[in-house]
């Protein structure tokens, strides 16, 4: 697609990645040349992530080959991917909390800022001073790593790996994601001077925009295959979008099966008034309504995710009233909510939703027990036909029921968890971004399985990654932002611009007013 | 899944049952008088109260914590039930109120820890390792020497023997590994033992009450150590102060040679059964081969040593085979597309 101009740095031939139950990548191949930004860019799931990682070494690659300059390899270690001067900045920042921004800045390369062998602390600090200043951040080199903002955390990472590690690749794993605007100008400064040195950078991302503005060229990644690189100056973001998404956006079909229905009519199930628990959330009031999909938006750290550890009873609430079909109840603990009807999926799948030791049979029919329990033992058939209603009728693909979870792809160890939820007949469910982290069309078959099956049976409230899932599925919308609410949208006038800005904290208060009378 | 992967993985899940089996056929053949009905009966039996304490350990195991003061209870129930019914009990008890005490004491030091490492929040290791020389330091104190005779009744677990000249230590050990067996593989309580150790998170958010399971895993173990002590004061027909004395990491070793991992959720009683065999096995073959005690104890080190590896590498065995697994079904599927793919729909 384009024409080869500079000294290729770094190949990628043939690289293929399984993991247990997906293949992260087949036959990818990249060529990166020298003093070039290079976007890498897909959709959650694509395999951008696995792929930087192989180029760091933190990943070894099942097949294929990696050309550094004339140097070839079958896989890298951390160690080698060093000495090869690759450095990454890792889509979490990871800094040692504990320690100041200096000692992060200069470990493990202490021997930058000593004399023999002995760690000369003051001479350290200044030249974290000095490095701050060269990179145009404000911060104290003696403040400790674990005050600063996650904003801050990431930059310093940044930092670390354009002037301290002196790397010749740099691979920057979508760190925009957690700057502030302020900040991502920051960033797009320090790129643009590392280039002018000569540098290589590999700049992550999912937002078409941000690509566009910085980069030379751009790789689009598709389901774990290379789908073709071009540069930039041929592009515009329409090209770009359906490059990344390569097919028509097939969401749009559930959308238009659902009508804005009435609400009023319904009853209502779950009611939560002023509810407060200091540094998380303050004065969230909401209704939920049988058969309601009740969306709530908000930025990462906006309190969704504590609001539901909260309403569960697995963080104590500091204020507030929380009633159960006009019933008031406060729950000491998950097993009590599910006792009452109360059903949560968490956030983070893989600490906190599967059990990946035992099989899909076990992890499914957890929540339910007593449900198929005759006489203290678990009555094998009406487990057995537990189980088989609830892989067929979510469709979840597997070989066989005695399967280790640990062995399905992400969106089916996501509806397993779906399924323990559901065997135990909820009346509300309370889902904390259902479609994190899974491809898209396991994302479409469960935001469905939301929409057309459990909204059949209860009320739900769920969060989302993306405001795309939420208009999709949600009849309302709740704005939180900072840990208050500050809007809300209806079905019939939800936009995603006016929503997008919400999210942000740009709203009007004459709309706050609005979400307190409801 | 292929057959040959089935075969494969069936025998990695029992591969405890292989060793002992090719571990008995070997010394069928080298040591003398090995096979032997008697010989067989002796392992059985000497056997049946490290199998406790490893049943005991590996039910800890399973929840993915661990219990270093099974040993000391081992020793202190039965003594303090036996000073209770002779000393301490105004008018003294019965032989049977004493096997009771005994019992409950047992799950008593148990419950204690469970509700200190449970409710509390104590680590395992600290609490447990407290609970081992607090437990020790109190039997040497209050049991200076031997307390015996004990009346039949008490020795019966422990010393009697019923058709065939079979101890009934023999059948006890099998009838409670039988029981646990069953409660873990088929029981609603059983299952929630094996989430809370697989993801102690998960469990506790999908509605299992893990603080009680924790209490349940520890009062279990510290009942099995007081039948251990039970079956032990019962043989030798007398409490001592020095029961149980070093037992602890053997329970260890044959809890995770029978299957049980360290890091929790996995193991099944009847595999810990093998694990216990086994180690009885080794020690009495070393023992008719003639080698000196010092080195038995050597042997049961490197043992320790085996049992640890042994868990690391059937771990990746099993990794290895599923992501070969995975591999073949993944080239076979995109064989099938030919050249052209499409995501998956």
């Amino acid at each position: 697609m384009w024409e080869k101009k500079g000294k290729i740095v770094l190949g990628l031939y043939g690289i293929s990645k399984v993991y247990p139950g997906t293949v992260a990548l087949h036959d990818v191949n990249l060529e990166i040349e020298k003093g070039v930004v290079h976007g890498i860019i897909g959709k959650n799931g694509a395999g951008k992530t696995t792929l930087v990682g192989i180029i760091a070494g933190i990943i070894s690659p099942t097949k294929g080959e990696i050309v550094i300059e004339d140097r070839h390899y079958t896989h890298l270690s951390c160690i080698k991917a060093r000495q090869e001067n690759i450095s990454i900045v890792p889509q979490e920042p990871q800094l040692m909390l504990d320690l100041s921004v200096a000692e992060n800045l200069f470990i493990p390369n202490y021997h930058l800022a000593s004399k023999g062998r002995r760690i000369h602390w003051d001479e350290m600090y200044i030249k974290a001073e000095n490095i701050l200043k060269q990179a145009g951040l404000g911060l104290n080199s003696r403040a400790q790593a674990g005050e600063l903002s996650i904003s801050d955390r990431q930059l310093v990472l940044v930092v670390k790996a354009c002037y301290v590690e002196q790397a010749r690749i740099i691979i920057l794993d979508e760190v925009s994601a957690s700057l502030t605007q302020k900040d991502e100008k920051l960033l797009y400064r320090i790129i643009e001077e590392r280039k002018r040195e000569g540098k290589t950078i590999l700049f992550i991302s999912h937002r078409t925009d941000e690509l566009l503005e910085i980069c030379d060229r751009v790789t689009v990644l598709r389901d774990g295959r290379s789908v073709t690189t071009v540069s930039c100056d041929t592009l515009n973001m329409e090209k770009l979008s359906s490059l990344i998404v390569g097919e028509e956006f097939r969401f749009q079909r559930i959308c238009n099966e659902i009508a804005a229905c009435d609400q009023r009519e319904k009853e209502t199930v779950l009611e939560v008034q002023n509810l407060t628990k200091l540094g998380a959330f303050q004065n969230i009031s909401f209704t939920l309504k049988d058969k309601e999909v009740l969306g709530i938006a908000g930025l990462r750290g906006s309190g969704r995710t504590e609001i539901f550890r909260s309403i569960m009873g697995i963080e104590p609430l500091d204020e507030g009233l929380i009633k159960l079909k006009g019933k008031k109840v406060r729950f000491a603990s998950p097993a009590d909510a599910l006792k009452k009807g109360l059903a949560f999926l968490p956030e983070d799948r893989e600490s906190e939703g599967i059990i990946s030791s035992l099989s899909v049979r076990e992890n499914l029919v957890l929540s339910a027990l007593k449900k198929i329990t005759r006489i203290f033992c678990i009555h094998k058939q009406t487990e057995k036909d537990m189980i088989t209603h609830l892989i067929h009728s979510l469709d979840i693909k597997i070989s066989s029921a005695e399967q280790e979870v640990s062995q399905l792809s992400g969106g089916n160890k996501q509806k397993v968890v779906v399924g323990r939820i559901v065997a135990n007949q909820p009346r509300v469910y309370i889902l904390d971004e259902p479609t994190r982290g899974i491809d898209i069309a396991a994302k479409e078959s469960v935001l469905k399985i939301i929409r057309e099956q459990l909204s059949q049976t209860g009320g739900i409230i769920l969060t989302s990654p993306g405001l795309e899932d939420l208009l999709l599925v949600c009849d309302r919308i709740l704005v939180l932002y900072r840990g208050r609410l500050v809007a809300e949208m209806r079905r019939e006038n939800f936009s995603e611009t006016t929503l997008f800005n919400a999210v942000q904290g740009g709203t009007e208060p004459n709309q706050v007013a609005g979400v307190a009378s409801n | 899944m292929s057959k040959k992967t089935r075969v494969q993985m069936f025998l990695l899940d029992n591969l405890i049952w292989l060793i002992v089996i090719g571990f008995f056929l070997l010394n069928a053949i080298i040591t003398p008088h090995f096979a032997t009905y008697n010989n067989i009966v002796n392992i059985f039996y000497h056997s049946s109260i490290m199998s406790m304490l490893i049943l005991g350990q590996g039910l800890i195991l399973i929840i993915g914590r661990l219990d270093l003061s099974i040993e000391s209870t081992l020793a202190f129930a039965p003594g303090v039930a036996m000073l209770l019914v002779t000393q301490w009990l105004p008018g003294g008890a019965g032989p049977v109120s004493a096997i009771i005490l005994t019992l409950a004491v047992g799950a008593l030091v148990g419950l204690f820890n469970g509700y200190c490492i449970g409710k509390i929040g104590v680590n395992p290791f600290l609490q447990t390792l407290s609970m081992l020389i607090m437990l020790r330091g109190l039997v040497l104190f209050l049991v200076p020497f031997s307390i015996f005779p004990l009346h039949d009744v008490y020795t019966y677990a422990g010393k009697a023997r019923i058709f065939g000249n079979i101890p009934v230590a023999i059948p006890i050990t099998i009838a409670i590994f039988i029981i646990f067996h069953f409660v873990i593989q088929y029981t609603p309580f059983g299952r929630f033992f094996m989430a809370t150790g697989g993801n102690p998170k998960a469990s506790f958010i999908s509605g299992i009450n893990t603080t009680r399971i924790v209490m349940y895993a520890f009062m279990l173990s510290g009942l099995l150590a007081a039948v251990a002590g039970l079956l032990y004061a019962g043989r030798q027909g007398s409490v001592n102060n020095s029961m149980g004395d070093g037992m602890v990491l053997l329970a260890f070793a044959g809890a995770i040679l029978g299957g049980a991992s360290l890091e929790g959720g996995k193991g099944t009683p009847m595999g810990m059964l093998g694990g216990g065999i086994l180690l009885g096995m080794i020690s009495n073959s070393l023992n008719l081969l003639g080698v000196g005690v010092t080195l038995v104890y050597a042997t049961k080190g490197a043992l320790i040593f085996v049992a640890i590896v042994l868990d690391r590498i059937k771990v990746k065995l099993r990794n290895h085979l599923m992501q070969k697994e995975q591999l073949e079904k993944i080239l076979h599927q995109s064989k099938g597309d030919g050249e052209s793919f499409s995501p998956s729909s």
